[in-house]
Order: structure tokens, then sequence, then C-alpha cells
């Protein structure tokens, strides 16, 4: 901070310090804590607390008639005071029910409902999996690209790369729907070779079929892929391949041995950005799905937020999504041996 | 030197031919997405060819959910460019002049951001801003979304900063300037081409956005989060004229960015 | 524009636990052109860093004209500091650069402009305010540093290495150019270098520095003819060292046994009988016959002809021995078997201590 100050004054230095504490606050530490914070209560619910006083009723009624038929003494007044005590309690519980209690504990986690695991599950798996196939495809494309040769060359690829990465993810994702649709490309071409009959609904329900997401998923964020390892492997001296093939290495050698290490930061930023925009992703299954489905975890969690209106079970499972990819982020850094500063290009 | 002499002639072939694939595959859905638009035929589709038409154009000039989403957009994307250039640029300076240490722990928080799902971060925004009585809206997706792109504008600030000649500024101090005139005169100076490109990234990341906007939104729409939900109904061409304009734009500017730069390397 | 004195009291400073300048006191005179001579890291950019107030002293005071500059930012005291990478502003024109500081004291934009051309015509660079410093040639970003330095009408100017990024023969004459702007303004000029030319033809004196300690101040003459220590000796100019020890001293001079037999110079310090020592002679001093007070037979190793003078190795107990004698008839044919010679007065005789070259 010193330094800060000795650089541009304590005034300016004041402001810097400021407006980057506000934003760390305002905008990332604070709100990430009020979701794990709501992910953390839930309100008693009214059905429970009633029933609860019907049972203490009842056993007051119990204790009452095992007093009257007492004999003792001592036993009388011991069941007094029990019934005192219930009394008091249940008068408490009374007035909660009209104001539910706030309850702390993890059971917004844990009373997460069988379906629901399963789909973050099949999501995770998904996610992986795009990552997996986008990894597998764009290690080539990338290795063309960074080694094109010619100025020229580079500057086409680059551009054709880009203009699609930079339309808009939900128009690429609605191409795909319109590719896979019930009238879509597909069936219009298999109807057109008369495979399938369009005029009596013969359609292939392609959307139908998780397997849809995925393939919109791949299309949507496999550039996610490329750009970084493109990237780390333009830094990569040519010469170094050269003399690897000189000193008489195989092809798949040279791969293994000199380009796909020095690619590391780039395979892994690829990888962790893929993986996170896959298994955050709202856009694609809500719109393969056309919103009919609930094949992604992100759609649960939308549902829980703007449908059951359960803000608790929404930030719950919200926290589980972001758990999981901190844990990818973590997995991966340690797996390619490279750090935070590393990943941000 | 060229990658063909670094793979045999074979190789390089196979390369070639994939690369063209997948370009082929990129481009193929877009192609079919924006063909759609000139179809007279009610349901987007090129199948079912019915002539070429205008008329969805003209749709969407009258589509007025569709031009208050785009307003929409365009005011949430100036609230992000004012809340996350000052907010990258401090951040950029703190970590520029930090110890490793203490650096790495600061940068990792401010970075964060980048690495976390867009739903996350449209969801907190959303609680957060809602305990202070602000309910989903306009405001709630600008900050939801500068959280990130501040982020982003960071990175490319300190990008630029690590590039700096820190005498210069020395030296202004040398001659007698003041601390503000150092930073006016010297420090913004050289900031101010990455800030213009910086504003640019926030704008094209804020009026894109989606995952996080859907979260923060709530009962408003900008252009993205109307065009999901009209596809989540009744599909319209109208639609892909909104996918072609995208298209064209992004073609034009690719086409602009490399001209200017081949001019550039040319003088 | 007016020199002023510096002077350093008792100044240290450490950086965490580490000391870059032991306790030094330094009298700098007004108007002078006084250099601080050292190898990189010795600490004379820390003390000239010092001196401009980018850093506060951890101890002791540093007084411009007599007044104390402690709590003085760099902006408040009357020096104007010259970069070694110079800092011009990239993005301002020339002229810019050099009103620059006038801009920071408000002076008005049309007076300010017409005071950095007058300093530009002092540099030799009229006309060329317009131009932007990436237009320039390094000499010539050279000056307009200094003309911007001037701008401000400072008391002293410290230089921080300026020339060393330009070629050999821009150099040689930047250093006459140095001189000359330094004689016509007339103020303090405190330079840094690790180049001893540098230092031994510009200034009035000289300081030389080693691992944060000021070890001599000097005119430049003597500064090569007398050093005061062992590093100085050997850092400024060629030396041939013996090590050895004491038979014998007094005031005016002792006897030290070394490799080359028992020889006598002069005394640099009080040395006791059994001290070991180190016994320094110039290359230039050193006879080609047996005829000065010291002799010592040596096998003549290699010749490197220099041009005006020749540089001949020697070898003598294992020794590598280099004399440097004029061109001409005697430095020809030489035998291969020689007596070489130096006088009592050309030896200089050090209590032991650290070189210069490790």
């Amino acid at each position: 901070m010193g330094s800060l100050a000795r650089a541009y004054g304590r005034p300016l230095a004041a402001l810097i310090i400021g407006i980057t504490v506000l934003w760390i606050l305002a905008l990332i530490v604070v709100p990430l804590g009020a979701m794990v914070e709501q992910s953390l209560w839930w309100k008693e619910s009214a059905g429970e607390t009633s029933l609860t006083i019907d049972r203490l009723y009842n056993d007051i009624a119990t204790l009452q008639l095992d007093r009257d038929s007492a004999t003792d003494t001592e036993k009388q007044a011991a069941l007094d005071a029990e019934i005192v005590a219930k009394q008091a309690q249940a008068t408490e519980l009374e007035a909660s029910e009209k104001n539910p209690r706030k309850i702390y504990g993890l059971a917004n986690f844990t009373r997460m409902s069988e379906l629901h695991i399963y789909i973050f599950v099949r999501t995770i798996f998904y996610a992986l999996l795009v990552t997996l196939l986008a990894l597998v495809v764009c290690y080539p494309l990338a290795y063309a690209v960074a080694l094109a040769s010619g100025p020229r060359k580079t500057v086409v690829l680059t551009v054709a790369l880009i203009v699609p990465y930079a339309i808009n993810e939900l128009l690429r994702v609605y191409a795909w729907l319109m590719i896979l649709d019930y009238r879509g490309v597909i069936n219009g071409v298999l109807g057109w070779l008369g495979v399938v009959d369009l005029d009596n609904r013969g359609w292939i329900p392609f959307l139908e079929n998780p397997s849809a997401v995925f393939v919109a998923m791949i299309y949507t964020y496999v550039l996610f892929m490329v750009f970084p390892m493109v990237n780390t492997l333009e830094t990569l001296d040519r010469n170094q391949i050269e003399a690897a093939r000189d000193l008489g290495a195989t092809s798949w050698r040279i791969h293994r041995r000199v380009i796909i290490p020095h690619a590391k930061p780039g395979i892994a930023v690829g990888c962790i950005m893929t993986f996170m925009l896959s298994a955050g992703s709202y856009s694609v299954p809500q719109i393969m799905t056309r919103g009919q489905g609930g094949d992604w975890f992100s759609q649960l969690v939308y549902r829980q937020f703007y449908e059951s209106n359960n803000w608790n079970m929404g930030s719950a499972y919200a926290v589980s999504l972001l758990v999981v990819c901190t844990l990818f982020i973590l997995l991966m850094m340690r797996l390619f041996g490279v750090g935070l500063r590393d990943i941000a290009k | 030197m060229s990658a063909a002499s670094t793979e045999s002639r074979g190789a390089q072939l196979v390369l070639n031919i994939y690369v063209g694939l997948f370009v082929l595959y990129l481009f193929l859905p877009l192609a079919v997405m924006s063909a759609a638009a000139f179809n007279a035929y009610d349901y987007p589709s090129v199948t079912q060819w019915q002539g070429f038409t205008l008329k969805w154009f003209v749709a969407l000039a009258h589509d007025q959910r569709l031009l208050q989403g785009l307003w929409n957009s365009l005011l949430v994307a100036l609230g992000v460019i004012v809340v996350s250039i000052p907010a990258g640029l401090c951040g950029a300076l703190i970590l520029t002049r930090l110890q490793a240490k203490t650096g790495t722990a600061l940068y990792s928080v401010l970075v964060s951001p980048v690495l976390t799902p867009g739903i996350i971060l449209g969801i907190s925004s959303l609680i957060f801003w809602r305990r202070f009585g602000v309910p989903g809206g306009l405001f709630v997706a600008v900050m939801a979304q500068s959280s990130f792109i501040a982020s982003y504008a960071m990175l490319l600030f300190l990008a630029r900063l690590q590039r700096q000649d820190r005498t210069q500024e020395e030296a202004a101090l040398d001659l007698g300037a003041g601390h503000f005139m150092v930073f006016r005169r010297i420090t913004l100076p050289f900031l101010a081409p990455t800030a213009f490109t910086a504003a640019v990234v926030a704008f094209l990341q804020s009026f894109e956005n989606y995952n996080t906007t859907v979260f923060a939104i709530g009962g408003e729409w900008t252009l993205v989060t109307e065009i999901a939900s009209r596809l989540r109904f009744g599909l319209s061409p109208v639609i892909n004229v909104v996918g072609v304009i995208f298209v064209a734009l992004t073609v034009a500017a690719a086409v602009t960015y490399v001209l200017l730069n081949s001019r550039k390397k040319q003088a | 524009m007016r020199g002023k004195d510096v002077r350093l009291d008792k100044v240290a400073i450490r950086f965490g636990g580490t000391t870059a300048v032991q306790p030094t006191d330094l009298a700098i005179e007004a108007g002078e052109f006084f250099s601080i001579l050292g190898p990189s890291g010795c600490g004379k950019t820390t003390l000239l860093r010092t001196i401009s107030g980018f850093i506060e002293p951890s101890d002791g005071r540093v007084l411009i004209g007599g007044e104390d500059m402690a709590g003085k930012g760099p902006n408040e005291r009357p020096t104007a500091l010259i970069f070694q990478n110079l800092a011009l502003f990239p993005l301002m024109s020339v002229a810019e650069n050099v009103a620059f500081g006038l801009e920071a004291r408000g002076v008005r934009k049309r007076q300010r402009l017409a005071r950095a051309e007058e300093l530009l015509a002092l540099v030799a660079l009229e006309g060329y305010g317009g131009k932007m410093p990436s237009d320039l040639s390094g000499g010539q970003r050279q000056r307009v540093a200094i003309a911007r330095a001037l701008a401000v009408e400072p008391s002293v100017l410290l230089l921080d290495e300026p020339l060393s990024a330009l070629d050999l023969k821009l150099r040689q004459h930047m250093r006459a150019e140095l001189r000359a702007i330094q004689k016509r303004v007339g103020i303090t000029f405190i330079y840094i270098t690790h180049d001893q030319g540098e230092a031994l033809t510009m200034s009035d004196r000289v300081a030389v520095m080693s691992r944060g300690r000021i070890e001599q101040v000097a005119s430049a003459d003597s500064i090569y003819a007398d050093p005061a220590t062992p590093f100085v000796s050997t850092f400024v100019g060629e030396q041939n060292v013996f090590p050895g020890t004491v038979v014998s001293a007094n005031a005016n001079e002792a006897v030290v046994e070394t490799p080359v037999g028992k020889v006598s110079g002069r005394p640099k310090g009080a040395l006791a009988p059994g001290a070991p020592v180190l016994v320094m002679v110039r290359p230039e001093r050193l006879a080609l016959d047996g005829r000065r007070e010291n002799s010592f037979p040596a096998r003549l190793a290699e010749r490197h002809l220099e041009g005006a003078s020749v540089n001949l190795v020697f070898e003598a107990k294992e020794r590598r021995i280099l004399a440097v004698v004029p061109n001409g008839p005697a430095a020809r044919d030489l035998p291969e078997e020689m007596t070489l010679s130096f006088g009592r007065s050309d030896a200089m005789v050090y209590p032991e201590g650290p070189l210069a070259n490790g």
C-alpha cells in the first residue's frame, strides 16, 4: 500500500483502494456470502409445527388422565409439573406458528431428491464429456492454427474461428435447434430421401433425447477450448519441433514430449473454461428442451428461484454447483501444474 | 519455416482437411439460421422454402418488446462499462504495486468471478440486492455482470501496466508534478487505449450475456433474454432476422479489423 | 541558474535487513561536476535516489543549499534527475516534454513553450519541438532529457548513467557536451557511473564507492595516482598486485617479502612487521631493465600491440605481470628471459583488503 501512496499520493491511493474494496465487497465476496448463508437456513414449515402442537396437546390430555387417576401426592406433583412444561412449550410453538422460525443447518443440501441428485451427477458427467470431447477435437485444430504457415493463413483461420465465437451463444444454440427440430434440417433431408414420413409426424424426435443438449453444447463451447490452446502454442519455438524431428523422434513422440508439455497451461485453461461453461450452462438446455425437459442442473436451480420460489433450496443447489466447479479448477491446476496467474491469459 | 516443413505432406493434407471440415461445422448451422430469415414460410425453416422475403425484417422493426429489449441491453451495457472499467483499473493498479504473496491472494479473489459459472453470479447478486430491498431488474443485472466483466477489464489493464515504464511517473514527479498531475498526464494517457479496448470488450460481454442476466433480470428483459424466452414458445423467423444482423455485424467488424491491421503493418 | 551544495550527514539506507548504503558523510560543492563511480550494486544509484527524494534515508540527513530535505518529496526538492533510460514521455512532443516541469508549476502555455524553445536551443535542438521523442536519435533524446531537466531551473542536476545506452563514439561526444553544458549553466552536477573513463574525463572530483561505502573522494588525478584503498587502486586503471608480508616499515618506506623477492614501496596506512599486505604497481611503471630499486626475473609470455603502446604479459613465479611500454625500437625483439624493475615510489603497499575484481 505504501508504494501505491508513493506513486499516486495519498488521496488517489485511498480512492483506488476504496474502489477496489467496494468491488470485492459489493460485487464478489458479500453476494457470494449471502448466497451461501441463504443456502444454510430454511423457514420451519407451518404444517410441521402444528403437528407438533397437536402432539403436545395429546400428551397433555394423557398426562391429565394419569394425574386424575394418580393417588399419591408426590406423583401428582410430578405430573403437574410435566403438564405445565408441556403447556409452555405448546404456547411457544403456537406463537412461532404464525411467524415461522429460521432454522440453520445443512438440510437444503441433504434434502435434495434422488431425481435431482441424478440430474446433478448427470450434468457433471456430461460437462466432463463435453470438455474431453472438445479437447480431443480442438487439439489438432489449435496445432494447425498456431503453426500455420504464412501470416495470411493465420489471419484467415483466426477470423474463421472468431466470427462464430463472437456470435451470441443463444443464436448458436438456436441454429442447432433448427437443425434437430421435428421439421428441422435433418428430418427435412430424411423426409426428402423418404426415410421418414413428415406428413404423418413420423419424424425422428432428436430434441427429446438428452444428447441433443450435448450436441449443441459442444458446438457452443468448443471454441473456448481452442483459443487458450492457440495462445500457448503460438509461443512454441518451432525450432524445438525441428530439432526433435532431426533427432529422429516420431510425430507421436514430438507431440507427447515437446508440444503437449508446452501447451499445458492452455489446455488447463481451456478445460476449466469449457467445463465451467457447460456445467453451469442455462441457455443451451433451456433452448434445446424448449423449457419442457428438466435435464440440466441449472434448470433445476432456475425453477427453485422462479417457480417454486424456494430461494434457500435454490441457493443450496447453486452452492453445490460452485463447489464442484471449484474442485474441478483445483484439480486441473494440480494436474497440469499451473498457477492461477497462468490461467488468466 | 512453416508447419509444412514440420509435418509430412500426407499429414499436412489430413490436417488441412480436418481444419476445413471444422470451419464448415462452425459455419453451416449459422448459414442455415441466416437463410431461414429470408424464407416466406411462417415457421423458421430452410427445407420448406416458400420464396424469398424481407417481411421478417419489417416485422422486427415493429416488434416493440425486442426493441425495448435492445434499449435495455444498451442501458445495461453502459452501466457495466461505468462500473467495471474503474473497478478493473483500480484493481490492476493495486496488483502491480503489491508484493508477490499478498498479490497472489488478491489476484485470486479478483479473477475468481471469471472462473465462476455465470448463473452463480446472477443468483448471488439477486440474493444480495434483495436484502437491500432491490428486486431483480436492470440494476441488479448491471451489478451481476460487472462482477466478472470488471475482472476481464482488470486483466487487460494488468497486461498493459506490465509494459509500463515506471520511471516515467518518477520523472514527472521529479520535475515537480503533483501526484494528481502525474496520474492525469502520464498514467491515464498511457492506459487510455486499453481503457477503450476494455470498454468495447465490456460492452460486447454485457450485450451478449445470458446465463448471468437471466437470473438477475427479474421481470425486466434484455434483447438476449427476450430472444431466449421467444425460443421457448412459438418460434418465429423474426429471431432469425436478429441472427442475420448479429452475423453481419460480426463479419463486418472482423473484416474491418483485419483490414486495419494489414494497413498498419504496411505503414 | 545557481548551483547549490549538497551535504550528506551520516546518511545510511537500509532495505529490510540489508544495508544498501553504510553511514556516509559527503560534501559536494556548489557548481561542481561530481561523479560517483562504482561497480553495479555498490549503492550509488540508491544514494542518488536518496538525494533526489525517491528514497528517505534510514538514518542521517540530506542537506541541499544548507536546507534539510527530510520529508520533502522529489517534486519539492531543487533537484532534477536524468534517468538511465531517460524516461521521456512518449505521448508528448519534444516541446511538451521540455515544458512539463513548467506546466507543473502553473506557467502559462505560451510562456512555457517559449522557454522550451530556448532550452532546446541551449542543447542544439532548435526546431525539434514539434517532433515526438520516438522520431529522435539516441543522442538527440539525451539532449531532450537534459533540456527537460534544466527547464525547472534545478540547483542540482542528478544524472544516473545517462550515457550507458549510447554507442562508444556518441558516448565520447556526449561526455564533452555534458561538461560544456555544465560549464555554461554553472549548476551542481552529480553524475553516477560505473565507467571510470566517464568519471575521470568529466569530473572535478570523483567519489569511488564499493559495497555501500565511499572509499575515496578526490580529484580524478589523485584517484589514479594516489588511490586510498586496494579497491580504488584496482577499480580505477590496471594494477599488478603482489601479496606479501611486512618485513619492516616506517612512515616513508615499507619493505615487504613477496613471491618475487623482497621489495620496498610507499606505505598506505599503518603497517606492522608480519602484517599481510598488497603491493601494487601500475603497468606503465614497470621498467624492462634491472635499474630501479626493486628488480626480479620474468619470462615474456605474450606481446599485444595496441598502437601507441605495447602490452607485454610476463610470468614470474607463476604470476601474470602486465607491463605497458611506449611503442618504439625498445619494445621490439625482446628476449624471452628478462629482468623487470620498479622504483620505490612506484609501488604502493596497502594493508590487505578487498579488490575490485573479487
